[in-house]
């Protein structure tokens, strides 16, 4: 990550990764906004900005944003004596626009990118619904930060549980439509297999790697998000797939091969084909899924000492 | 089939070799811009044949245990594709011919060296 935002949204602790996927543009941005027409004059915006304190003022058409006016735009204008002039001559047209529903970590990662004080914020119907700052980011996650490290002093005072014996148990988050980290659980699933067991068959290795990694995507592309576990004992590994819904209203269908539910752009990037499931479970030697409204819990279980697989 | 064949054959560039590439012996390919159904193909070490240029290729690669990754259709690697294949060690290629054009040249070429598809 580059300088400027101490947070880094891909190696940062896990519970801050959260907080940065699970709060939502809406969440942090203010809605109370101060918005001029195409036809205000530069000048009217000027003195908007200072009564109000603010840096850009969104150019609106009824709900439809078409243009924004910032303080380096006023400037200009001063400096070319068109401050009278009407805002549309002024204004920058290319916006670059986040939408609500996406993850704070979005917002974060276009401030580093392109250097804007502020963002429009617009929902599905394209309709202007909010202005995001970096301050808005900042206050916010320190309120989240402050509940998640109280939350964390408390568990501290809590026992910890012990680990079985003899076996290793391993959990990694997935987030929505996080295809940047998506599929390292799986890699991870493979290389720990590789070093606690090396003695197993590669089909089995490459049965047991298939499986995490459709299990992983899948929540990616259909979940809020959630977590995938890895359980390896001394004759079978597990892995477990949990997320936080919105569940999966036909599991029949679900299983079967290319029934999918994606949409185009997920297709894009070469998944929603409708093989997870089946696919996962013709690789595994056990699988079990449940889903209803709350989220989907699948579960793979493969025996280690199976014989004849090479 | 030999990498430096299969590179002079379709005119192709290498972004990232692995540490075997010179030793690696081509017995198939597996050409699919569908992740999901490179998932479901039970062949091992094959080069995958793909235009998609996502992170997801590299990890499918490796998941399935594929050797080599051919980016057809003239598409270029971003940076992350090559820093991934490079932590997963899995050569990584690009050539400019569209997908058909590559397997049939490439097809040919094995089928010359006695391998049936």
């Amino acid at each position: 990550m580059t300088a400027g935002f101490p947070l880094d949204p891909v190696t940062g602790p896990s519970r801050i990764l959260e907080l940065l996927y699970n709060m939502k543009v809406r969440d942090v941005m203010s809605a109370d906004i101060k918005t001029a027409s195409r036809h205000s004059p530069l000048r009217d915006i000027q003195i908007l900005m200072k009564e109000n304190s603010i840096t850009g003022v969104p150019i609106v058409e009824g709900s439809r944003l078409v243009g924004m006016v910032s303080m380096d735009d006023i400037i200009r204008a001063l400096e070319d004596g068109r401050i009278g002039h009407p805002a549309e001559s002024g204004m920058s047209r290319n916006l670059i626009v986040l939408e609500d529903d996406m993850p704070l970590s979005f917002a974060i990662s276009y401030m580093e990118k392109y250097h804007f004080g502020r963002f429009p914020v617009i929902n599905k119907n394209r309709e202007l619904v909010g202005i995001i700052t970096s301050r808005d980011i900042i206050v916010h996650l320190l309120i989240s930060i402050n509940r998640e490290l109280e939350q964390l002093e408390e568990q501290d005072r809590a026992p910890a549980q012990q680990a079985l014996e003899g076996s290793l148990n391993r959990k990694w988050y997935t987030h929505k439509f996080d295809f940047e980290e998506a599929g390292k659980a799986s890699t991870e699933i493979k290389k720990i297999m590789k070093e606690k067991r090396p003695d197993i068959p590669p089909k089995l290795l490459r049965r047991i790697a298939v499986a995490g990694y459709e299990l992983e995507m899948n929540q990616v592309v259909h979940s809020e998000g959630g977590h995938i576990e890895f359980q390896l004992d001394a004759d079978a590994a597990v892995i477990r797939a949990e997320d936080r819904g919105p569940g999966i209203p036909d599991l029949e269908n679900a299983l079967t091969e290319g029934w999918s539910t994606a949409n185009e752009w997920v297709r894009s990037l070469g998944f929603g084909a409708g093989m997870g499931l089946p696919n996962t479970r013709r690789v595994a030697d056990e699988f079990t899924i449940e889903s209803d409204e709350s989220g989907t819990r699948a579960k793979a279980i493969f025996y280690l000492y199976k014989s004849g697989e090479e | 089939m030999t990498y430096v064949k299969l590179q002079e054959l379709i005119d192709a560039q290498f972004h990232h070799r692995c540490s075997t590439w010179e030793r690696g012996n081509i017995t198939n390919f597996v050409a699919s811009d569908l992740m999901s159904d490179v998932l479901t193909v039970d062949d091992e070490d094959f080069v995958l044949v793909t235009s998609l240029t996502s992170d997801q290729v590299a990890r499918t690669a490796d998941i399935v245990g594929a050797r080599a990754i051919l980016l057809v259709n003239g598409k270029q690697p971003q940076n992350r594709l090559i820093e991934l294949v490079g932590e997963l060690n899995i050569s990584l290629l690009s050539c400019k011919e569209r997908m058909f054009k590559t397997c049939y040249i490439l097809g040919r070429a094995l089928s010359e060296e006695g391998i049936s598809l």
